[in-house]
Parts: C-alpha cells; sequence; structure tokens
C-alpha cells in the first residue's frame, strides 16, 4: 500500500515517508488515536527534514553522513535474545538494580527483565503494554507531547517509535528502590531504532531510573523520553550512553517540572561515532529544583553534544547545571546551555558550569552558554572554560614517578569525578565510574 | 660499615628559560651517598632552578654540561623515569590536585617504583599498614590521606605532606626546595626530625635554602653557596653560620 502524499516534503525525508508507507501494517493492530497521531508526526517531519547546520540547536553536530545514507527504521518481529546479547546485558548490567526493564532493538525483552513485585501505586512496562491495557497512563502524552514545535527527530520519533518503557507513580508512593532500563542493540537490525518512553511521578512521590544505552554494530538510536512531575515529586534519572563505536545516538529528555518538584539528571556519554543529548526543562510550578549535570569522554573521531534548556516560567526556581568535557585524537564535543527566565518568574537561582579538557591539538571542544533573563530579581550565573590538563599537576605526579600515561589518566578522571560525585546513589556512583575507568583505559591510545 | 658512592655528579651545568634567560652558568657539585649538602643563596642565584632541572621539569633547556646520578646519565631520563629511579624532589609549592585523592595518589607512586625495581606491588592492606607507622612518626592525621591531594592543606601540612612521602617512597637522592620555607618552629622540627631519619648509608640529600634555620635541626656535611647562577662558595657546616652572620653580599662576584 502506498500512501496518499498531500503535504511538501523534503527530499531527505523521502526514504523515511515511502518506509512509512511500506511498513504500515505493522502498526494495523494499535488504536486509532495511535496510528492518527504517527501519520501526523510522519507529516510535521517530512515538513521539517533533517536541522540544517545553521538550526542553533544542531550548528555543531555534522549529519551529512546520515543525509547521504538513510537508516530506516528496523523492523519485523523481534527474536528471543540470543548469547550474545545476554552476555552483553551482563556486561553493562547494573548489579544493584531492583527491577530491570530489558529492551532489545527498541522492543521489550520480558525474557531479559525483571519487573515483578512492584509496591502498589506503581506502574512499570512497556509502553506497548501500556498503550494495549492502561492508555489512560499514555495517549494524552502520545498526543500533546511535552514540545512540538521545529523537532525533527522527535517528530520522526513519534512516527515510528516501536517500544519504549512507562513509569507511572501514583501520587504519595516513594519507589525507593533503583530501577533499572538498559537499551540494547543486537548488531542484527541496523536501520533506526525509535523509543519513546513516559515517566509521570505523582504528587509527593519519589523514584530513580538509571538508562543504559549499548549495542554492537552499526544503528541509529533515536530515544525520546517524557518525564511529567506533579506538585512535590522527587524524580532522578542517569543516563549512561556506552554505544557500539559506529553508532548514532539522539536521546532527548522533555520535562515538565511541578510545584516544588525536584528533578535530578545526570548523563555520562562514553560510546557511540556520533552522540546528542537534549535535555529540556519547563520549570513551571513555583520553587522547583532541577539539577542537570554530565559529562562526555571522547577519542579518535568521536562527536558528542549536550544541549540543554531550562526554561523558568514561575519564581523561586533553581537551576543547577555542571557539564565536564573531555575530548582526545581528532574527536569533537560541545555543550550548549540556555536557561530563560521569564517575566514574574522571581527569586530564580540559576547557576551552569561548563568544564572542558581538550588533549592534542586535532581535537576541539565549543561551549556556548547562555542566559536569557526577563525578571529583575534573579539570581544567574555560569562560567566555560576549555583548556588542558594542569600542568604542574602533571609534573608533580610524574615527580613521584608515576608514568605520563597514567599521570594523564589520574588528572583526567578526576575532572570527570568531579562531575560523578554529584550522582546520589552511591553505589550507581561506584558502577559509572568502574565505567568510566574502562574507557579511559583507551581514551589516549 | 658501605663506602660511599658517587650519587650525583653535576659538571659545569648551564641551563636557560623558554625565553632565553640563562640561569645557571656553569654548577659544578659533587654528592656522595650518606652525605647531606645544604646549598644555600639569596633569591634569584638559581636554587629552584636547579631543583626543577635536575627532577626534569619542562620548561628549561641544559646548553651545557653534565649531570651523572649513579653513574647514569641524568638529562637524558623522563622526569618519571628519573623518579623511578630513586630522585625524589620536595617541591617548595606543592600542587593542589582536586579529585586524586592523596592515598590512591601514594599507592599508585610507591608501585610504579616498586614494578620499576621487579618488586610485587603492594596491595591495599599492606600499604595501608606501611603508611600508619610513617604517619605516627609525621605527626600527620590519618584524615590527610583521605583528602585530595593537597587541596585545603595548610603550608605546615603541606610541606610535611612532602617528607611523608618521602619517607614513603625512600629514595636515594632527596632534593628539598626550600621545604623550610614558610613553617612555624614546630613544623620546621618535625620536617627536621622526617630528615634526619631519612639520613642513611645508601642515600644522599640536598637541601636547598635561603636561610640557615633548618641547618640548625639537620645538620649538613658540606655547604654550598650559589650566587649568580654558580656555586661560588663550598666549605663545611660552618659555612652556613657564617653566612647568616656576614649575609650573602660578602660572597661571590654577586653578579
Amino acid at each position: 500500500m502506498s500512501a496518499v502524499v498531500d503535504f511538501p516534503v523534503k527530499p531527505e525525508a523521502r526514504p523515511y515517508l515511502d518506509a512509512f508507507g511500506r511498513d504500515f501494517s505493522r502498526h494495523a493492530r494499535e488504536p486509532l488515536w495511535l496510528s492518527g497521531q504517527r501519520r501526523r508526526s510522519l507529516a510535521r517531519f517530512a515538513e521539517l527534514g533533517f536541522p540544517s547546520r545553521r538550526s542553533e540547536a544542531w550548528r555543531y553536530l555534522d549529519l551529512r553522513a546520515l543525509e547521504a545514507s538513510p537508516m530506516l527504521p528496523a523492523g519485523g518481529v523481534r527474536a528471543v535474545a540470543d548469547a550474545a546479547t545476554r552476555a552483553q546485558l551482563v556486561e553493562v548490567g547494573f548489579s544493584e538494580a531492583a527491577y530491570s526493564l530489558v529492551l532489545v532493538d527498541g522492543r521489550y525483552a520480558p525474557e531479559l527483565s525483571t519487573i515483578e513485585g512492584l509496591p502498589s501505586g506503581v506502574w512499570l512496562g512497556a509502553m506497548t503494554s501500556a498503550i494495549a491495557d492502561r492508555p489512560d497512563l499514555v495517549r494524552s502524552a502520545i498526543e500533546a507531547p511535552l514540545l512540538d514545535s521545529a523537532r525533527p527527530f522527535a517528530a520522526l520519533n513519534a512516527a515510528f517509535f516501536a517500544d519504549g518503557f512507562v513509569l507511572d507513580i501514583a501520587p504519595g508512593v516513594a519507589l525507593d528502590r533503583p530501577v533499572e532500563i538498559v537499551h540494547l542493540a543486537s548488531g542484527d537490525a541496523g536501520g533506526s531504532l525509535h523509543t519513546r518512553s513516559l515517566v509521570a511521578i505523582g504528587a509527593g512521590s519519589r523514584a530513580s531510573i538509571f538508562e543504559t544505552f549499548a549495542g554492537r554494530g552499526s544503528y541509529w538510536r533515536n530515544d525520546v523520553i517524557e518525564l511529567r512531575l506533579a506538585e512535590g515529586a522527587e524524580f532522578a534519572r542517569v543516563a549512561l550512553v556506552e554505544e557500539a563505536a559506529d553508532a548514532l545516538h539522539f536521546g532527548e529528555m522533555l520535562s515538565v517540572l511541578g510545584s516544588a518538584s525536584r528533578l535530578a539528571s545526570f548523563v555520562l556519554l562514553l560510546g557511540g561515532r556520533t552522540v546528542r543529548h537534549e535535555a529540556m526543562v519547563r520549570s513551571e510550578g513555583e520553587a522547583t529544583h532541577c539539577a542537570l549535570h554530565g559529562a562526555f569522554l571522547l577519542s579518535g573521531r568521536q562527536q558528542a553534544n549536550i544541549v540543554t534548556t531550562v526554561d523558568h516560567s514561575a519564581p523561586g526556581g533553581e537551576t543547577r547545571e555542571v557539564f565536564k568535557g573531555v575530548a582526545a585524537g581528532r574527536a569533537h564535543g560541545a555543550f550548549q546551555g540556555r536557561i530563560t527566565v521569564r517575566p514574574g518568574a522571581q527569586k530564580v537561582d540559576a547557576h551552569q558550569l561548563s568544564r572542558n579538557l581538550v588533549l592534542g591539538p586535532r581535537a576541539a571542544i565549543d561551549t556556548k552558554p547562555e542566559l536569557e533573563i526577563y525578571a529583575d530579581d534573579v539570581k544567574c550565573s555560569h562560567g566555560a572554560a576549555v583548556g588542558d590538563l594542569d600542568e604542574a599537576a602533571l609534573f608533580y605526579l610524574r615527580a613521584r614517578g608515576i608514568p605520563n600515561v597514567e599521570a594523564r589518566r589520574m588528572l583526567i578522571e578526576a575532572f570527570v569525578r568531579e562531575a560523578v560525585e554529584l550522582v546520589d546513589s552511591a553505589p550507581l556512583r561506584e558502577h559509572l565510574l568502574s565505567r568510566l575507568a574502562r574507557r579511559l583505559a583507551i581514551l589516549e591510545e | 660499615m658501605t663506602t660511599a658512592v658517587p650519587m650525583l655528579e653535576i659538571s659545569n651545568l648551564h641551563a636557560r628559560l623558554a625565553d632565553g634567560r640563562e640561569i645557571l652558568r656553569g654548577i659544578d657539585l659533587a654528592v656522595n651517598s650518606g652525605e647531606v649538602h645544604a646549598i644555600m643563596g639569596p633569591n634569584g642565584s638559581g636554587k629552584s632552578t636547579l631543583a626543577a632541572v635536575l627532577a626534569g621539569r619542562d620548561g628549561y633547556e641544559v646548553t651545557e654540561g653534565t649531570v651523572s646520578y649513579l653513574g647514569r646519565d641524568l638529562l637524558s631520563m623522563a622526569a618519571d623515569e628519573r623518579a623511578r629511579e630513586g630522585l625524589f624532589l620536595a617541591f617548595q609549592y606543592p600542587v593542589e590536585i582536586p579529585g586524586v585523592n592523596n592515598m590512591y595518589f601514594l599507592r599508585a607512586a610507591l608501585n610504579a617504583q616498586r614494578r620499576h625495581r621487579g618488586e610485587p606491588e603492594l596491595d591495599a592492606g599492606q600499604f595501608l599498614r606501611a603508611v600508619r607507622a610513617k604517619l605516627k612518626f609525621l605527626d600527620i592525621g590519618e584524615d590527610l590521606l583521605h583528602r585530595a591531594i593537597n587541596v585545603g592543606f595548610s603550608g605546615g601540612e603541606k610541606k610535611r605532606n612532602e617528607i611523608f612521602q618521602m619517607a614513603m617512597l625512600e629514595p636515594r637522592l632527596a632534593i628539598l626546595d626550600e621545604t623550610d620555607s614558610g613553617l612555624d618552629i614546630d613544623a620546621l622540627k618535625v620536617v627536621a626530625r622526617g630528615v634526619n631519619q631519612q639520613r642513611a648509608p645508601d642515600r644522599a640529600i640536598v637541601i636547598i635554602t635561603h636561610y640557615q634555620r633548618l641547618l640548625g635541626y639537620v645538620e649538613p656535611d658540606r655547604v654550598h653557596v650559589l650566587q649568580g647562577g654558580r656555586i661560588v662558595e663550598s666549605g663545611d657546616k660552618n659555612l652556613a653560620l657564617e653566612l647568616e652572620r656576614r649575609g650573602y653580599g660578602a660572597f661571590g662576584d654577586a653578579a
């Protein structure tokens, strides 16, 4: 069957449109509200096309390769996880997790997941299960995404997402045991993997998740997660990106914060050829607290981009951002952080810090902090620095006999550790530091 | 009784800064094992440059002369290799390194040297036992070990930490670059005790200092006066007292 197209289409969007028409049968059993939303999103993507380098939020990422050879959504039915995928899960898994939800090639893998025994008031499961069994949890979020302006890959995601996860917590429930979400790529599927997830934390409730993205082979992961925090809710998300050396990873995290809610986000970008993490926070209630922290470590020809936008439209909000970047070899990293304080959002207290290490003459990091302040009684500041390792510190370590390579590694680790220390959970910090050490061992090879 | 062996032999050493300024203008110095030498000189005489050149710090160019360390060409070795070969520099300004734990650092340093000598590495328990004995002797609290290197240390703590590292690494040749500067009398005594405890027949210690103060507690075998990048006078411990009395102006050509 072929789709009737009566809207403008950018040439680079054409292959995706064709794929949508060709494979539409895969969505045949979905409810009408969802297939309608998929079509509308596809039309939006077709109209937008890929972001150009003139688009501010994408200016530091080179998408020419993706534009030249489309990576169409991986199709078909997922096979039961093979030995290699299970081994991968053992390698990246977080041993302290109480609940673990695993997605392979963008689809829920029940045989690898452990989500039994959740306390009452907590719903955790696959997005496809929520659509089938609990549309009340997801329909309004899918039909009215938090941000639907000019976001081409979010639109593409909305058209094609295969699965994802949903965590929904009723008011007044504390889920203190850690929830792990693992996104694996088997290397068999190729193409693009679109996952869409939703977290809704009820008033006065509390939860935290740890997401790992890893895989084998060549693929493009396009992940969108929405976080909705009701009044007084607390939520922490840690995301570790360890994609395959030949993979692309785009992750978008959209959040809306109710009064006196607290969001803590930490991202550690270690693997993947091209990695982009974007966090958008709408602080709509009064006296919110938003902590966005993270780091990237790049070498070879890796490129990574962290983009944050925090929008304070109510008084008394607090934002803290600390991002550390490290680039070696011919890698290119970038940080873009914008904090907006709207008129009337008095007493907002926002601080942003971007510190970066460039190791060697062919690596580069761009950093671009932006404060847009339209209220007069606020406390906002930012700091940005790009530099090399401290020569005096390096000499001090070497003067004690520590070989140059090891001394450099110690200093790079210390630099990134400062950001990792901002993660609340001690076992999770240890886990991140051990993954970091593994990455550091081959950073300057 | 072991017989003294030549530890350090500097001959006609010239060195300049990256901007071309010549700081060392022909240093000659021989230090044998078992000896403690003091090199004294006013500000700008080249004391710290000499320490930096011996330790292998970047930013200095040796234009002439040789330095032999235990019979080997010291200047051809990288800074970390010199340290693994047993050369130790106590820094005039110990560097603060946020994020690197003092204990982790010291164990990495000690194990780098042990690997170099073909000895087995110390595990955390063995290391801790070795550490505790030395800490007590130098009046250093164990909490200092769990902090980042020199971060938030007082001036005295930084200097004691240098001596503590020396005690742990047990070097063949220790160069103390103005370790006495900025110390109150109690800290000075602790540092002196640490240095005296390190005196050994197979070890040499070179104390670089502006003042005679430390030499009241650590008795040198030889004292040298450094002026204008050269050693202009050498003598026994009495030379230090004479310097204190008459001032640097009485020595050399002050060029």
